[in-house]
């Protein structure tokens, strides 16, 4: 028999009784057929935000799974999992986002089912988040980051598409794409409420968007680890993320992102800023 | 991950430390395909350093299992770490290996 520890006793709890208080953090994650590797993943979540000992919710945003994702999770009968079903396949960003509008956290993580980058990382995510940030991106290209297994063409793709964004949108940000990402709830709110990229490309657009709402961004170096069996075209993404970049331009230059009355004032008293945390 | 082997009369243990992950899946086979012999058939697994495991982790534990098994021994996982507990709960897997702690030499199924 092996002993229980005091994070295994936490997880025992959170298996198995509602929270009777709204979660302080929420983790989205969004599942396109990950069936292989769903469970490792809610496993490795659960785990590390059970230690943290605060409350927490998990809300996986299925994205029309055709295998048995949705089946597996909601066999599990977590009550403090919500597993939010789409009827079609329509994109990360649409999953993500009905993951975020759905959240009921102070602060809420996406995070891809992957575990590309270890959900440990969360706390270093919190601590900028702690500092005063509203929104803050993981990053395998800030100084610091450990990147392992990155092939050499998605290098390539990644390091043209970052001198495109840079140019082409003001965009400090190193890295607009990794899956690792935290906000406060009001941003969270706004920014998602906003957003109408439905596909990979709604990173960029999100970090976009957080600059033009006078949002404070700070980016922070992360552990990532390629996983092997992405189902992700990588020459196909970036194509589609050239297209994006002309949508969203266009969606702003038509004014298709008016700010209204419920956009968040940042916490940070100072203008529109990023932060490259090395 | 690391893979650190000790051998001693009549056992033989190999403790892993960090993530146990498709990338790693054919360094541990190497490993383990030695040690899992007719004359010491069962092979302990120190998983207490161990982060994550992942699908292609659990299969490879699975395949060592059904080898030892085979030739009348088992795999058996000591001091199994939190996520990796919790993973081979979620999974349904707890109940294919012997657990055994650390500070309690008893083993048993769960």
């Amino acid at each position: 028999m092996t002993a229980e520890t005091g994070t295994y006793q936490a997880y025992r709890k959170w298996v198995t009784e509602k929270s009777t208080v709204p979660p302080r953090v929420s983790v989205v994650i969004p599942a396109y057929n990950e069936e292989w590797r769903i469970l490792p993943t809610v496993g490795a979540i659960a785990t590390h935000m059970c230690s943290r000992g605060e409350p927490w919710e998990l809300i996986i945003a299925d994205d029309g799974s055709t295998d048995t994702t949705v089946s597996l999770l909601q066999d599990l009968r977590f009550p403090n999992m919500t597993v939010l079903v789409a009827a079609k396949n329509t994109g990360k960003g649409d999953a993500v986002r009905r993951g975020m509008l759905a959240a009921r956290g102070e602060f809420i993580l996406f995070a891809d089912a992957d575990q590309s980058t270890p959900i440990e990382q969360f706390d270093h995510l919190m601590a900028k988040i702690d500092a005063g940030y509203d929104v803050v991106v993981g990053s395998r290209a800030a100084a610091g980051a450990a990147v392992s297994g990155k092939s050499a063409l998605r290098k390539v793709l990644s390091r043209g598409l970052h001198v495109m964004v840079s140019v082409g949108f003001g965009i400090e940000i190193a890295d607009t794409q990794c899956g690792f990402k935290l906000f406060t709830a009001p941003a969270a709110r706004s920014l998602f409420t906003l957003q109408v990229v439905d596909g990979f490309s709604f990173d960029l657009e999100l970090i976009y968007l957080a600059g033009r709402l006078g949002l404070t961004t700070a980016e922070v170096p992360v552990e990532w680890i390629d996983a092997p069996g992405s189902t992700v075209d990588a020459a196909k993404v970036s194509l589609q993320f050239v297209a994006d970049l002309v949508k969203i331009k266009v969606h702003d230059l038509r004014g298709g992102y008016t700010v209204t009355g419920h956009s968040p004032v940042s916490r940070a008293s100072s203008p529109a800023s990023v932060a490259s945390i090395k | 991950m690391r893979i650190r082997t000790e051998s001693g009369i009549g056992h033989t243990t190999v403790s892993l430390a960090g993530r146990f992950d498709a990338h790693e899946t054919a360094d541990f086979r190497n490993v383990v395909d030695l040690l899992i012999r007719p004359e010491n058939a069962t092979l302990r697994l120190d998983l207490s350093n161990v982060v994550f495991v992942d699908s292609s982790a659990l299969a490879e534990l699975l395949r060592s299992q059904k080898a030892a098994k085979a030739i009348g021994g088992e795999v058996i996982l000591v001091n199994v770490s939190d996520p990796v507990r919790i993973i081979l709960e979620l999974t349904e897997l707890q109940q294919v290996f012997t657990l055994e702690s650390r500070t309690d030499p008893t083993t048993t199924t769960s």
